[in-house]
């Protein structure tokens, strides 16, 4: 690496501790809190609509899920579609306190930061328990082993008396030092919140890949045999990989059952999950910036649909329902564009990005 | 001379602009309402007609000026079937300072009580669901709910069994809170002494074959089968119950099984999707039906028409369920106008909880009149029986209110 950390340009290390840097030059860091900062500040000078609230905070709560989603089949290489089944754990473990102490219950409304963590250790027990199959599971079979989670959870939700069998079960208005959050401030309160997730777990997992136990993750990915070999065990990894991802997806999910003020099993089923895989796989497998991409893009477009939709709707009522067939239709075309023609998503796209400004001005 | 001409036209400037701003007063206020519904995705078979049904209504009230020169503005956004997509919709509602709320499933009904609460907004949703009414004081249900429909079909069965001792019955229930809602009901009913034998409850699946269901049914001697659900299932069992020669040709016919439904669980589409097994199918609403002829059906056939709508639409029950939330809409804002009240929310709500005895609201849609009180937010209490015959729908007998819903209430 260039002794001018300002002008550094190319991929030149002298060292692995200056390759494993988190931000490779002084320009990287100074971007990164500009870009920080224009995200705390944003809702301060523009005034957004709920409406819109709801979209960026949705946004937010699956890049955490994604992140978790990332570590498991983008660095792991264990392919989950039971990540939506993760997720809803974590809120109906929201949900659970919810039912035995009633809604408004202090533990909810005063200590949700706690509660939140709580969802994530929960979430990361139970995917430790589904990961265990991953011991004797590989590739298809592992699919299904976690296909079969997701089903399970949703039979569960749906015909458990406890769950209101899959009604929304209300969540009562957090306290912050101010007082009440109430209607006006919520989406407003819930975005800096889940904000601070977001950044604090993305930096977890951008350390977590410089340490020994994320590196196992890739290293079990590319090569369960070759890791043993090399003093690895594949099979803790496995499972630790399942348990890590339910921790992110838990947390997601008591974020989702807050921001929300409710937890219904419809939030959690199996296209969910097959959503969450697409944005993980739109934004770029096995990236980190992929699990912001992903998510940004599945999103919005799933919000351009779905005004495009209801606009055909108006026109074509009912006949073959086309408006009904688009949302699907885009959202399956989308993933196999994706797989046929950047199957690196659009992380790749911004590694050229900036690959192109670390060269520039030279050119190679 | 200069001077005088340019102070002329300032005057007559001023004047105009004066003009301008007192031909705005005039022209009235803006009431705004919102409708989030299932224009496309699940159920949007029934979602689309009661979608064109609101916006069909709510342009002849602006057209005919039933609000004088007020006008009513509905913003009518799809939602798939989505509570998520909901919520945000409503959002996006609130955010346009809505005075009145109409909703659709029971799902996202259930799942916006508090915030109907938190903005004490009035709502009427789509679904009949008893359940939206608990711990909530904002969401009026327009017709009877899917209990008391499904209990009076109960009770109708008991009052007309031919055959000895207490008439066999099955419930088949959608798999979730709107099919679920009427089962405690029904039980709470046989409790109190409703002389009926519940001999199964059936949840059904996505099956496409009902044959082993209908011979279990069948072996336990079941007679009725009460459905509360969607159509498309339920064209499903009666083409499977028609194939094995089950289905009685005349009510109550011994050794055969008698097939009844609630609101959505029939109706002309219901003919469409089964055919000539939907002959004799038993089915009730609240709502007149378009074979029925009267000044209500012509009024909606004449509205349909007038906004160019085809005649599927103009003879869907959906349809008129759309007109129907509109109107008890607009007879709160009327009222509340004639009171010489500012239509706010809560001056809406205060007219719809003051829509009873004298008050009530009799819409020529409706088999009854719509009745709301603090104490009873269920609208049109009466119910009407109808009967396929020969493909079309025909009422039975004269509109009843279900006694044993009384009783248990």
């Amino acid at each position: 690496m260039s002794e001018n950390r300002w002008l550094a340009t190319g991929n030149f290390f002298t060292s692995y501790k200056a390759e494993q840097r988190i931000f490779l030059t002084h320009i990287d860091r100074v971007v990164f809190i500009g870009f920080l900062v224009l995200m705390f500040v944003w809702p301060l000078i523009f005034e957004v609509s709920n409406k819109y609230m709801l979209v960026i905070d949705s946004i937010l709560i699956a890049i955490i899920a994604v992140y978790g989603l990332n570590l498991l089949t983008g660095f792991a290489g264990l392919i989950s579609i039971g990540h939506a089944a993760f997720v809803g754990v974590g809120a109906y473990t929201v949900a659970t306190f919810a039912q035995v102490l009633g809604s408004n219950h202090v533990l909810l409304t005063h200590y949700w930061p706690l509660m939140i963590v709580l969802a994530g250790c929960v979430g990361a027990l139970v995917g430790g328990i589904v990961g265990l199959p991953s011991l004797r599971l590989k590739h298809l079979y592992l699919v299904i082993a976690t296909l079969s989670f997701q089903m399970i959870f949703q039979w569960a939700i749906n015909f458990s008396k406890f769950f209101d069998q899959g009604q929304t079960i209300a969540i009562g208005r957090v306290f912050w030092f101010t007082g009440k959050v109430v209607r006006k401030q919520h989406y407003f309160f819930w975005y800096y919140v889940i904000l601070v997730f977001v950044v604090v777990l993305g930096f977890a997992v951008r350390n977590l890949l410089r340490t020994k136990h994320g590196r196992c993750l890739v290293a079990v990915r590319d090569n369960d045999r070759a890791a043993d070999a090399m003093g690895i065990h594949p099979g803790f990894t496995k499972v630790y990989a399942f348990a890590l991802s339910g921790f992110f997806a838990g947390v997601a999910g008591a974020l989702h059952a807050y921001m929300w003020r409710g937890v219904g099993f419809e939030s959690f089923m199996l296209h969910h999950s097959i959503s969450y895989l697409a944005m993980a796989i739109v934004g770029g497998l096995g990236t980190l910036m992929g699990s912001f991409f992903g998510p940004v893009a599945i999103l919005m477009l799933d919000l351009q649909v779905e005004n495009l939709a209801e606009f055909v709707g108006h026109y074509f009522t009912a006949v073959g329902d086309v408006a009904t067939a688009l949302r699907p239709l885009s959202f399956g075309l989308i993933i196999v564009l994706f797989l046929m023609f950047e199957p690196r998503g659009i992380a790749n796209w911004w590694r050229i990005i900036r690959t192109y400004f670390k060269l520039w001005p030279f050119r190679y | 001379m200069k001077n005088t001409q340019i102070t002329i036209i300032l005057v007559a400037l001023s004047f105009l602009l004066i003009l301008g701003f007192s031909v705005q007063t005039i022209a009235g206020e803006t009431y705004k309402m919102g409708l989030s519904l299932a224009i496309t995705g699940p159920t949007s078979d029934a979602g689309n007609p009661y979608s064109k049904g609101a916006e069909d209504y709510v342009k002849y009230v602006n057209d005919e000026k039933l609000l004088g020169d007020d006008k009513l503005v509905c913003f009518i956004r799809d939602d798939a079937y989505k509570t998520e997509t909901t919520k945000r919709n409503l959002e996006d509602f609130l955010d346009e300072d809505i005075v009145f709320y109409l909703n659709y499933s029971t799902g996202s009904t259930m799942a916006l009580k508090q915030d109907f609460e938190e903005e004490k907004i009035p709502v009427l949703p789509a679904s009949f669901h008893a359940g939206n009414l608990i711990d909530s004081n904002y969401i009026f249900l327009p017709i009877a709910s899917y209990s008391s429909q499904a209990v009076g079909l109960a009770e109708y069965v008991a009052a007309n069994h031919k055959g000895s001792g207490k008439p066999k019955v099955a419930l088949f229930l959608h798999p979730s809170a709107f099919g679920r809602g009427p089962l405690g009901d029904v039980k709470k009913a046989i409790d109190v002494g409703l002389g009926i034998d519940l001999v199964e409850v059936v949840e059904h699946g996505k099956d496409l074959d009902n044959t082993a269901m209908l011979k279990r049914l069948k072996s336990k001697g079941v007679q009725y089968v009460i459905s509360q659900t969607v159509q498309p299932p339920v064209a499903t069992m009666l083409k499977g119950a028609q194939s094995l020669g089950m289905i009685a040709s005349t009510y109550g016919e011994a050794g055969k099984i008698t097939f009844l439904g609630c609101h959505y669980a029939g109706g002309p589409d219901l003919v469409g999707l089964a055919g000539s097994a939907a002959e004799n199918y038993y089915w009730t609403t609240s709502y007149k039906l378009m074979t029925a002829k009267g000044p209500g059906t012509d009024a909606q056939f004449a509205l349909a028409k007038r906004y160019g709508r085809d005649d599927k639409l103009a003879n869907s029950p959906n349809y008129t369920n759309g007109i129907m939330v509109v109107q008890v809409a607009v007879e709160a804002m009327r009222r509340a106008k004639s009171k010489g009240k500012k239509v706010t929310r809560a001056s809406l709500y205060e007219e719809m909880l003051a829509m009873n005895g004298y008050n009530a609201y009799y819409p020529l849609t409706t088999v009854g009149p719509v009745t709301f009180s603090k104490d009873d937010r269920e609208g049109v209490d009466t119910l009407q029986l109808y009967v396929a015959k020969d493909g079309v729908f025909h009422g039975v007998g004269l509109p009843f209110v279900s006694e044993y819903v009384q009783k248990i209430k």
